[in-house]
């Protein structure tokens, strides 16, 4: 196996505000290699982007904010380093694309000049060469007609262009890693499935790995080798795509799973939800977070936090931190 | 509303003449206009804790019976000035059309201008014999609050206007709210609520204006105590009896460099900030015995 690109271990982040304190990420521990997309899946608020960018310093001011544990890129631990540090780090290490890309463009600019910024300031290029590698950034994203489009502002373009130029704009500075983060949220459906076909081709070509952070379990399908299930800050279960969406073992990612609409099959049994809401995280407490709303819980899970451990189904990826599950299934441990 | 993190020290001063002005009967030593031909600018004593003027009336007394004139008036222009400003304001960015353009103009004439420079026009007409029905105290008031309320409702306009094209009040426009509900319910508190911000720091600058207009002898008669007046009367003894200038220059001057530091506070108190500090570090200490709790349970399980 190859080194990988960004590992993150053990690690637990609090944000503190005046009145309440979350433990947002509880002891997570996930890695991703070259050329790997790793999908982060789980509901709103279940820790997946502070999980993902909470290390790159990418998280909103306004609240104190307390990393444990290592987050290593590039031989480097992101959560020992100054904000000055990750700022040199960030463009040429890792390329963020944001839900909303109306926003995280600047209105008062031209699009090519916002992207030739970022080409010279991490490349170095000059002002000529950089407006060139701007063109032939959107010309990659497959943004038609990209010498005219140099010059529009952001309000001239649709969406879905748009999160192409958002796409041109993480790649500028050639990262290694991409995050996406719900990239396809904001976009219709037609023009999701191009955004994610697009990162996709991107990521052939390149070589990149790619981060995608999503609810959407259609894009996961599509894009992921690899899954994350992600609940209340801490991990579920983990394994390759087909592993965890074909043969989930964790109740919630079946809970998860069972709530998506399947519009293929005949008889329709409609989605089932999962009873209850997700547990607020401003407690640390014992045992597994999901024991409540779980339909297998057993005592013991109460008591002891589940870690993860290899489903036992031959693939020695897939893991769940699910005891009950695992010791029904007759699978050894210890 | 709290004030977030900005040392309350700064801010004594204005709570201070807020105090002072309210309980100003209880704390004067002498009547303000008293005089005392044996105790003419004198040093601070016992009797006479800051000194006496040129009439030999009580400087203490006058300090006090002076934050109490400024604060009454302060309170009574910058009331007026708000609703004027914000019901012309608001009228303006609701309407729209001809009647917005007619406001606008007489908004933007009178911000041409400068408020004091109205003022002083205003007690010129005032002081007509059209007008002898009113104190001169009263003259300064109604001068000050027509030349104070455009920067109210040109705020209030531009709020009103761009709250105006919110997709909630489309929203509230569909469900059927009249156009008084809209008003009261989804656009005033974002009127007030940046006019209230701006008025706390305006009010530093009120009291400057209200003791020019009496250092220019436009504003309150004497012998009503008022700083600006006591700078005036001073001013010839400045040589000789420094104190009588700066002791009401001091108060002028921390009460207006106080306001601007309150409207300061009540901005910012809109911008989150992140906890820091000892405050932090109790949060903190709370976690990690959480953690620590967790540890033991799950070691003895």
């Amino acid at each position: 196996m190859t080194t990988p690109v960004y590992a993150v271990e053990n690690l637990i982040i609090d944000l503190y505000t005046p009145t309440v304190s979350v433990r947002a990420v509880d002891g997570a521990s996930f890695e991703i290699h070259p050329g790997e997309t790793l999908a982060i899946v789980g509901e709103s608020g279940s820790g997946k982007t502070v999980m993902t960018l909470g290390p790159l310093g990418l998280l909103p001011e306004g609240v104190a904010i307390d990393m444990r544990g290592t987050a290593r890129a590039d031989g480097r631990d992101l959560v020992a380093m100054s904000q000055s540090e990750l700022s040199a780090m960030r463009g040429g290490e890792f390329g963020v694309i944001f839900q909303d890309p109306m926003s995280a463009l600047n209105p008062m600019l031209k699009i090519g000049p916002q992207l030739a910024e970022q080409a010279r300031r991490h490349a170095g290029l000059s002002a000529a060469d950089a407006r060139k590698e701007a063109v032939s950034l959107l010309a990659r994203t497959g943004i038609p007609d990209p010498a005219d489009r140099y010059d529009r502002y952001p309000h001239e373009l649709s969406g879905g262009m748009l999160q192409r130029a958002m796409i041109a704009l993480a790649l500028a500075a050639k990262p290694r890693v991409l995050i996406a983060d719900e990239p396809t949220t904001a976009l219709d459906a037609t023009v999701q499935a191009q955004i994610l076909a697009l990162i996709r081709q991107i990521q052939k070509e390149d070589g990149i790995a790619v981060v995608l952070i999503t609810h959407d379990i259609g894009a996961v399908s599509v894009l992921a080798d690899r899954v994350i299930v992600l609940y209340a800050g801490q991990i579920a279960e983990e394994g390759s795509a087909i592993d965890v969406l074909t043969r989930p073992v964790h109740p919630y990612t079946k809970g998860l799973l069972a709530s998506v609409p399947d519009f293929r099959s005949e008889i329709s049994s409609g989605t089932r939800e999962i009873p209850g809401l997700p547990p607020n995280q401003t407690k640390v407490e014992p045992g597994c977070r999901f024991a409540e709303r779980c339909s297998i819980a057993q005592p013991s899970c109460l008591a002891r936090r589940p870690t993860l451990l290899p489903v036992g189904d031959g693939s020695v990826l897939h893991r769940a931190a699910c005891p009950v599950v695992l010791n029904a299934q007759g699978v050894a441990h210890q | 509303m709290k004030l977030g993190r900005l040392p309350w020290a700064i801010l004594s001063p204005a709570i201070t003449f807020v105090l002072i002005g309210i309980f100003a009967p209880l704390l004067m030593t002498h009547d303000t206009a008293q005089q005392d031909y044996g105790a003419l600018l004198q040093g601070p004593s016992a009797s006479h804790w800051l000194g006496t003027d040129y009439l030999g009336r009580d400087m203490w007394s006058r300090i006090i019976g002076g934050a109490r004139t400024s604060l009454v008036a302060m309170v009574f222009v910058l009331a007026a000035a708000l609703v004027i400003g914000v019901v012309i304001g608001s009228l303006a960015g609701y309407i729209g059309g001809i009647t917005e353009m007619a406001l606008i103009s007489v908004i933007d004439i009178m911000l041409a201008l400068p408020s004091l420079v109205i003022a002083l026009a205003l007690m010129g007409v005032f002081s007509g014999e059209n007008f002898t029905w009113m104190s001169d105290y009263w003259k300064m008031i109604l001068a000050l609050t027509l030349a104070w309320w455009a920067n109210y409702a040109r705020m209030s306009r531009a709020v009103v206007v761009s709250e105006l094209q919110q997709p909630y009040i489309e929203a509230a426009r569909v469900m059927g709210a009249s156009h008084i509900w809209i008003f009261v319910r989804h656009i005033l508190p974002h009127v007030l609520g940046l006019v209230v911000v701006y008025a706390s720091a305006d009010a530093g600058a009120l009291v400057l204006a209200i003791a020019t207009l009496s250092f220019l002898g436009l504003g309150v008669a004497p012998p009503v105590p008022e700083w600006g007046q006591m700078l005036v009367d001073g001013m010839s003894y400045i040589e000789e009896y420094p104190s009588l200038v700066i002791i009401p220059g001091l108060a002028l001057t921390a009460v207006v460099v106080s306001f601007n530091l309150l409207g300061e506070a009540f901005a910012l108190q809109k911008v989150p900030k992140a906890i820091r500090g000892s405050l932090l570090r109790r949060k903190k200490a709370e976690r990690a015995a959480e953690d620590e709790a967790r540890r033991r349970v799950e070691a003895g399980a």
